[in-house]
């Protein structure tokens, strides 16, 4: 009966800690409403530790801040001490084959300039990762990174904040000869001296022929055809999906608008209602797959290099209607305390020998003119590869999703969270 | 130091309690607080968000619009904490009395799961429950199940998964509450004519089993009259052969307790848990805690996430104050243990 007792006089005390926080509480809120909300999210780290003082720093934050124009803090001109925080994807860099920790092109570049990097594989979803740094931009605070890796349309939003930085372009000459030229003029970062593409990748058709036979069309995944009804799996991404799906309708992606939005969700909950989709899945439809469970899924092109590795009678198709191109790109947060090595490093992937040699190891696209022809040299057969070094036939056939508002992108991810099933 | 302390009676207990209270404060109370403020916020990401107390609308509009999330969160996990309690009973019961010196082996054995970690335990049922799985490919093999059939991607196993995850928690209380009886007390009560439970067993089996799997049947659009009439069989013939009056009277009501706290410990993570719905349900079985990642995380609308959660944890603390009233009193317990 111990355990009974005890779980009966919990919830005294329990009352009691809420009287005790409640006085805390109203002081706590009487300096929230004074900042209109906005300083609550300042500092969550600083304001578990210390209430009265979170409350004052997030009042100043906010005080100094407007959440719509923050400020670019003024670039130092030599960079402070330590190491380039860089924040990127996993499997996004070249690894020594005898010690998986070592990166061989980031060794050389603290090789040749002297300047140390800690790399670190910690984003695996952009809305999760920016949710990590979204407290530190909004407070003008230095989010600990000096690079951050993320897809455009996520870009595209730091960017529309004012939360990144511009490119001192003197320290980038590789970066402004290299870059190849369907990467430059995009809408939302006119001048180009915001973002770095670092890996581009297509979204297509993922099947097995086996099952399924030869698919060429994105018709398949709104058709109740019995060999891939309830083992069809499309992408979380929205735009990933509603791109897709858009294609299929015969809309532009480009320029993506509301109608054609509804359009694509109406499509896609008739697909669902049908019973052809199990579930809109991450990077775990390769595994379902190679498992069996999904015969036929939207798949980005780098997974499906690795997963042809493990089940060669898989295949990849761009389809008829054409497959979607994203890129991921670099970024310097606002705050960023080594900007300048920031930009070296970089401008350092920029040298198709070195851009090559991250090639060599990763799947995906390579922004990097003359990257192709480096590869030949050390390693003709990826240099071959078409998901890699895709045909301009391929290329001709994929569209990027245009830039969002933010009221535009609200409402898509609402209309999105239908077909998710979380609205 | 000792005058001090003898003066100041109150020092002593509020410097034990001091660690618990401040991590409590920093990590629960004061997030709990801004998540709080956070409800009552409107605005966007890029035009800031701004407090208003006329923002309480957020609540209403937020509940009304994903109750059908809420009910079946209560729903998969009222399922799951009775699946997992038919589980850990018996396995519990099973450990403490006839354990005999394997007792810390079995124990050790119901913990050696969580040696591995809760994501890599879902993933590996994905695995086993698959399509063509070890489970199921062998039987479309010989063609006892119809080739589209399937366990992923379905309620059963997302209930299935946290029932599993969820099983040390409730068979560890209720094998401690166990361990704790008296064995002299069922000795007294079989001296006293205490024989097998007939034919209250059977009655009591069968009415349970049968209404047990025919509830369970209807929420999931299964075939409830075979389910219905299984469960009743069922319980039956467990009630029949393997209860006795002993049991009954003396055994379970001294193990209510246990019975209480596994109930919570699996019942209030369940609610929340979005893992087991998000590896192996499929769109119509997302759950509260897929909603509030959805709006937290894609969306941003901080606003009616934070007033999300926080309804759900008013809901959780109702559901656990009106569950603590019919099972939780000493009363009720030593009033059966009278019975």
């Amino acid at each position: 009966m111990t355990t009974n007792g005890q779980l009966a006089s919990a919830p005294i005390s329990r009352r009691r800690l809420l009287q005790g926080t409640a006085l805390m509480g109203v002081a706590a809120f009487l300096a929230a409403c004074g900042t209109k909300g906005t300083a609550a999210t300042a500092s969550p780290a600083a304001s578990a530790a210390v209430p009265s003082a979170a409350s004052a720093a997030g009042a100043s934050a906010a005080a100094s801040v407007a959440p719509t124009a923050t400020p670019v803090p003024t670039p130092a001109p030599t960079d402070a001490a330590g190491a380039i925080n860089w924040a990127n994807w996993t499997y996004y860099m070249d690894v020594d084959p005898k010690d998986q920790k070592k990166h061989p092109t980031l060794d050389a570049f603290t090789k040749s300039t002297g300047l140390q990097v800690k790399y670190q594989e910690v984003v695996d979803d952009n809305e999760t990762f920016f949710g990590t740094i979204q407290p530190q931009l909004q407070a003008g605070q230095d989010t600990g990174w000096d690079i951050v890796t993320l897809t455009d349309w996520m870009v595209a939003r730091l960017i529309r904040l004012g939360w990144v930085q511009s490119f001192n372009l003197t320290n980038m000459p590789n970066f402004v000869a290299n870059l190849k030229d369907t990467y430059k003029n995009v809408g939302w970062d006119p001048d180009g001296t915001h973002h770095a593409p670092w890996q581009s990748g297509m979204t297509g058709i993922g099947f097995d022929p086996a099952k399924t036979g030869n698919l060429t069309s994105l018709a398949a995944y709104f058709t109740p055809d019995p060999r891939w009804k309830g083992k069809t799996e499309l992408l979380s991404e929205m735009r990933d999906t509603i791109g897709l799906t858009m294609l299929y309708l015969g809309l532009s992606t480009e320029q993506p608008t509301r109608d054609a939005c509804d359009k694509s969700v109406v499509a896609l909950q008739k697909a669902k209602s049908d019973g052809i989709i199990r579930g809109l899945k991450g990077n775990s439809y390769a595994e379902d797959l190679k498992a069996g469970d999904a015969v036929l899924v939207m798949a980005w092109s780098g997974d499906m290099v690795q997963v042809l590795v493990d089940k060669p009678g898989i295949k990849f198709n761009i389809a008829d209607e054409g497959g979607m191109l994203w890129t991921d790109n670099s970024v310097i947060p606002n705050g960023a305390q080594h900007k300048n090595g920031a930009e070296k490093l970089i401008d350092w992937y920029y040298i198709p020998e070195n851009a090559a040699l991250v090639e060599d190891f990763v799947n995906y696209i390579c922004p990097v003119k003359g990257a192709d022809v480096a590869l030949k040299k050390i390693d003709p057969t990826v240099a071959s590869n078409p998901l890699i070094f895709p045909p301009d036939s391929t290329t001709a056939r994929l569209h990027i999703f245009g830039a969002l508002t933010e009221a535009d992108e609200t409402y898509f991810n609402q209309q999105f969270a239908k077909v998710l099933g979380v609205a | 130091m000792g005058t001090f302390l003898k003066r100041h009676r109150w020092v002593t207990p509020l410097a034990l309690l001091a660690p618990g209270i401040l991590w409590l404060l920093a990590f629960y109370a004061i997030p709990a607080f801004l998540m709080f403020v956070a409800s009552f916020w409107s605005g966007t990401l890029e035009t800031g968000f701004t407090f208003s107390l006329a923002n309480w609308t957020n609540y209403p509009d937020a509940i009304s619009q994903f109750m059908p999330f809420y009910i079946r969160s209560i729903v998969y996990a009222a399922a799951a904490t009775m699946t997992t309690f038919l589980i850990a009973y018996p396995l519990a019961y099973t450990i403490a009395f006839k354990g005999g010196r394997y007792k810390n082996l079995m124990l050790f054995l119901v913990v050696a799961p969580f040696f591995t970690s809760f994501l890599l335990r879902t993933i590996s049922w994905k695995i086993i429950l698959g399509d063509v799985g070890p489970v199921l490919g062998p039987l479309k093999g010989i063609g006892v199940i119809p080739q589209d059939f399937h366990i992923l991607a379905t309620p059963m196993a997302v209930i299935a998964g946290i029932t599993y995850n969820f099983l040390p928690f409730m068979t560890l209380p209720i094998y401690v509450a166990l361990e704790k009886v008296d064995i002299r007390l069922v000795e007294a009560a079989k001296d006293l004519y205490a024989g097998p439970w007939r034919p209250g067993g059977l009655v009591t089996g069968g009415i349970f089993g049968g209404v047990l799997l025919s509830v369970l049947g209807l929420v999931f659009n299964a075939d409830w009259p075979i389910l219905g009439a299984f469960g009743a069989v069922f319980g039956a013939v467990v009630g029949w052969f393997l209860v006795s009056e002993s049991f009954i009277r003396v055994t379970f009501p001294l193990s209510l307790s246990g019975v209480f706290a596994g109930g919570l410990l699996t019942f209030i993570p369940a609610i929340g848990d979005y893992i087991n719905a998000e590896l192996l349900g499929n769109p119509d079985t997302n759950m509260i805690g897929n909603v509030i990642q959805n709006k937290f995380l894609t969306q941003n609308d901080y606003p009616i996430a934070s007033a999300l959660s926080f309804a759900m944890m008013a809901g959780v603390l109702v559901v656990v104050a009106i569950y603590a009233r019919i099972l939780g009193t000493e009363e009720l317990s030593a009033a059966a243990a009278r019975a």
